[in-house]
């Protein structure tokens, strides 16, 4: 087993995994539960000010399903804690006595500038490591509070300012989404003194509306709302969030990714795309703790094959392929290549070329078989998506050499 | 004119072929039916304790090598086992999908995942520092291959004793190859053998006492893994003729280079199998495989209680052979020596698995017979005689089996363990591999001591 430990803002974390502070990080008995099947470390569940009494809708979520696949994305109207402010402090306390290596990280929310002054101290005083502020729920009954923060960049700044006056520990802001350019309350939360960025929170979508009572899910007692999406199908947000953090160079600051990680191998792509943490809750929700066992394990296989010692020599080593579009050659071309020997004969990749490719297969309707035409193909590749043949592909890219691109003539009917 | 002597070589490829195995994504398809339940009754059903409700997860967490480790630490045969293990009535049996639509194909993914392992060359199993300490195993079936592995991975020095020239008891020399082949069972072994096993082939005791006498040599502990090599016959008219077979007879030569002769021989003739267990219907379904005309299955038993696997029994029904349930050989007919049919009549058994002959009533005006060359006996295997001989100290209960403590598999004597079939009886192969481990234990605790 590799040694998975890293070292952020001065922390010790034994692995890069953690929960995020959410259903999965409410109690310090479920987070116990949690290290002990591996997880490293945890953003405890977000902790609003006292001035707001906080009580959650029931039911607080829903499962957007695809097919037969269940939960393939939650959709939650939770807001901060409603377990009263003295029980987390204990908790927190309790957690960093009996677990002092997973370092606990506490997300706190304040309702004014008083309160995040405040909360940041307690639990700074309470022994937690780090604190993440959340600035990116999406569906807080509260004014003012969670992504309206996140949304008026100059308040990240403002509210990071306070906490940083009042605490000497490390501090994360958790950013939202759904703005139009991540790094730019990064860059206050930088100014204002943050430490790190943690990106993303949940997404603000709808999964389902009830197409017989035309109420959104979840269905709180006839009434909807607009709300947090996550899980596997906000995983590309997520990443293209880090990913522009990262490459922001003025940033500089340690990340932790978050937004659909299941798999050790959407972790590794998180690691690669430059967090230094990563962090989950939906994945938890599906799978339950087991699955750390997979993350610490799947992690440690895939550094002994890449040769990797630390998991710091992971962080960011995808961002020098990141370009922009104009960057690509565009004078090298290719074509799908077909192994039509594997070929069982069911048309899907003829049918794909026809009505969404370049129209460039034949289907042989004798011997079923498609007649690919290299010279028209615009390697879309979508033949190959629906092609049921795998391991290896039956369908392939390759480059031509010299070859010319081809656009369709104009239609004659 | 002088004629070419052809050397013939063996064409197993040429009739048998084992199931084709699931690529990733089809793996990743059947995984992703998996409830993935909580305290799964698959883990429950395997005698070997491989968790296949882990596995699975693993796989669907996209930790291949982590689901590989799995299997291959609780089962170093664990991909036999997924080829082989009548999985319906083990792993398969509670699973809970079957709620949904259809049980999860465990044996399949077993499989897989071993095959994967092998693909990338991973090597999951760590073997601790030499002990210096002597260890022999007697027999390498499934019980000896696995006892001898475990003892390896704690640093014991093991040496494997076997009489035939190749490893791997009945999987190799019964197993028919359409469901093990010789190249499958050669990967696998080389795992135990990698662990630097020791094994003398064609080996043979001689000498009263001698495998006892190994504990005088520098041999420390003795795990005794013989197998059941001793086929029966009936005693009827005619069953001492050439073309009477027993199963043991049949399957070593289609599992040697002997496959062609035999193929030769039976192409287009009738045969008659006697016996209604999953061993009859290997033998049937392989008979068809080669070529047989019209192969007969018959049995005491009703349809109902065949003792053969499901599918075993569906395989063969699949080949065309003709089950003949509640039916009795009485005379094997001959001419010139030759086998030319099978007579008998239709029975009732008063009391279900009583074959003691006040329990077969003759049902009036059935009679039967069939036109058939050859004669196969698949009625079930006893311990060798000769074993007795070289275990002289050792206790048999009243069956003919070594007598052991259940639980630690030791015997009367003190040092000498045994397991597999020579203790329990025809069984199943991953239940050898369970005694191979309980034994490896004992030894263990035993030499700790
Ligand atoms: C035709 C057939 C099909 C079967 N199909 C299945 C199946 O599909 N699934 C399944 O789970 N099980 C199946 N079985 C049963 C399974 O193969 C056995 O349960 C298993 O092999 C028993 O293992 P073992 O280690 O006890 O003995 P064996 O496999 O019999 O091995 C005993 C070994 O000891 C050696 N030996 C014996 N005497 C001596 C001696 N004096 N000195 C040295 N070596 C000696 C033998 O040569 C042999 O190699 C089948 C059995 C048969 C016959
Ligand atoms: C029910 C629920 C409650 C959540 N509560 C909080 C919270 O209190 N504070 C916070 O910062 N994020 C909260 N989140 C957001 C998660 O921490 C996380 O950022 C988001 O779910 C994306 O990650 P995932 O796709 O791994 O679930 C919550 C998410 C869910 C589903
Ligand atoms: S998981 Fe089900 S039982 Fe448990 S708290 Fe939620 S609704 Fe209740
Ligand atoms: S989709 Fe694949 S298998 Fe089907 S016809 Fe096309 S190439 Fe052949
Ligand atoms: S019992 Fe079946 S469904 Fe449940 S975990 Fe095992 S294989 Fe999966």
């Amino acid at each position: 087993m590799k040694d998975l430990s890293i070292t952020v803002c001065g922390v010790k974390f034994p692995n890069p995994f953690l929960l995020s502070s959410s259903v999965v990080s409410n109690t310090a008995e479920m987070v116990a539960r949690a290290f002990d099947a591996g997880f490293g470390g945890v953003s405890f569940k977000g902790i609003g000010g006292p001035s707001a009494e906080i009580i959650n809708p029931a039911p607080r979520m829903h499962s957007y399903n695809l097919g037969s696949k269940k939960l393939v994305g939650l959709q939650n109207v939770e807001q901060t804690t409603d377990r009263p402010l003295e029980d987390n402090i204990q908790d927190v306390k309790w957690l960093k006595k009996h677990y002092p290596n997973n370092p606990v990280m506490v997300n706190i929310m304040g309702f004014n500038k008083e309160e995040w002054k405040y909360l940041a101290q307690v639990f700074e005083d309470a022994g937690a490591d780090m604190l993440e502020l959340n600035f990116s729920c999406p569906h807080m009954s509260v004014e003012g509070s969670g992504m309206k923060v996140g949304q008026a960049f100059k308040l990240v700044g403002d509210f990071t300012d306070i906490v940083k006056r009042n605490v000497k520990i490390p501090v994360f802001a958790k950013l939202t989404s759904n703005v139009t350019d991540i790094t730019e309350p990064a860059m206050y939360a930088k100014e204002a003194g943050a430490d790190g960025i943690t990106a993303v929170n949940t997404v603000r979508a709808i999964t389902n509306i009830d197409i017989n009572n035309f109420v959104p899910c979840p269905n709180i007692f006839g009434k909807g709302a607009l709300s947090g999406y996550s899980g596997p199908g906000i995983k590309p947000i997520a990443l293209k969030c880090i990913v522009e953090l990262a490459k922001k160079e003025e940033l500089g600051l340690p990340l932790a990714g978050c937004g659909g990680i299941e798999t050790w191998v959407d972790a590794v792509e998180f690691l690669l795309g430059g967090a230094s943490l990563v962090q989950m809750t939906t994945s938890i929700v599906k799978y339950g703790h087991r699955l750390a066992e997979d993350l610490v394990e799947g992690l440690s296989f895939y550094m002994e094959d890449k040769g990797f010692n630390k998991v710091e020599d992971i962080v960011g080593k995808a961002l020098p392929n990141f370009y922009e579009t104009k960057d690509f050659d565009l004078s090298r071309q290719g074509a799908a290549q077909f192994d039509l020997d594997r070929c069982i004969g069911c048309g899907v990749c003829y049918i794909a070329c026809q009505d969404a490719g370049g129209q460039c297969i034949e289907w042989d309707s004798k011997k079923r078989r498609p007649i690919p035409d290299e010279e028209k193909c615009y390697s879309c590749m979508i033949c190959s998506f629906v092609c049921p043949i795998d391991n290896p592909p039956l369908i392939t890219f390759k480059e031509i050499k010299g070859k010319k691109i081809y656009t369709p003539p104009p239609s004659k009917l | 004119m002088k004629q070419e002597v052809e050397k013939v070589e063996p064409k197993k490829d040429e009739y048998f072929q084992i199931e084709k195995p699931y690529t990733l994504s089809q793996a990743i398809v059947e995984a992703d039916r998996c409830l993935l339940c909580y305290d799964p009754l698959c883990s429950q059903g395997c005698p070997a304790e491989v968790e296949p409700g882990r596995f699975i997860k693993k796989l669907r967490l996209r930790n291949l090598k982590g689901a590989f480790k799995v299997i291959k630490e609780k089962n170093i045969l664990g991909g036999i086992c997924g080829l082989v293990c009548p999985v319906d009535k083990l792993c398969e049996e509670k699973c809970l999908a079957s709620g949904i639509d259809r049980v999860i194909n465990i044996g399949k993914l077993q499989r897989f995942l071993v095959e994967y392992g092998w693909d990338i060359g991973f090597n999951p199993i760590n073997k601790e520092k030499d002990k210096n300490v002597d260890v022999a195993v007697i027999g390498s079936g499934p019980a000896g291959l696995t006892c001898a592995a475990e003892l390896a991975k704690k640093g014991y020095n093991v040496t494997i004793f076997e009489k035939n020239e190749k490893l791997g008891g009945i999987l190799r020399y019964g197993i028919p190859p359409f469901k093990l082949n010789d190249d499958f069972l050669d990967r696998e072994i080389e795992d135990v053998l990698n662990l630097g096993v020791k094994v003398k082939t064609n080996y043979e005791f001689k000498d009263k006492g001698s495998i006892e006498n190994l504990l005088k040599d520098s041999f420390k502990a003795i795990f005794v893994s013989a197998g059941l090599t001793n086929a029966y016959r009936l005693k009827i008219p005619g069953s001492d003729s050439k073309d009477v077979l027993t199963y043991q007879d049949f399957l070593w030569q289609i599992n040697s280079d002997k496959v062609d002769e035999i193929a030769n021989k039976i192409k287009n003739k009738n045969v008659a199998i006697i016996g209604g267990g999953s061993v009859a219907m290997d033998v049937a379904t392989t008979c068809k495989l080669l070529n047989a005309n019209n192969v007969y299955c018959i049995s005491l038993e009703s349809m109902e209680d065949l003792p053969a696997d499901k599918a075993d029994l569906h395989k063969a029904i699949d080949h065309y052979v003709i089950i003949k349930p509640q039916s009795q050989i009485k005379e094997i007919t001959t001419k010139d020596g030759k086998v030319i049919g099978v007579k008998g009549n239709e029975v009732k058994l008063l009391k279900k698995g009583d074959f003691s002959p006040s329990n077969i009533k003759d049902i009036p005006n059935s009679e039967f017979s069939f036109n058939v060359d050859f004669v196969i006996f698949a009625i079930g295997s006893g311990v060798d005689p000769k074993i007795k001989e070289l275990l002289p100290s050792v206790a048999f209960d009243d069956k003919g089996y070594i007598k052991v403590d259940k639980e630690s598999l030791e015997t009367s004597v003190k040092g000498i363990f045994a397991g597999g079939e020579i203790v329990s009886g025809p069984s199943l192969a991953v239940n050898a591999v369970r005694d191979g481990k309980r034994g490896a234990k004992s030894i263990i605790n035993y030499l700790n001591k």
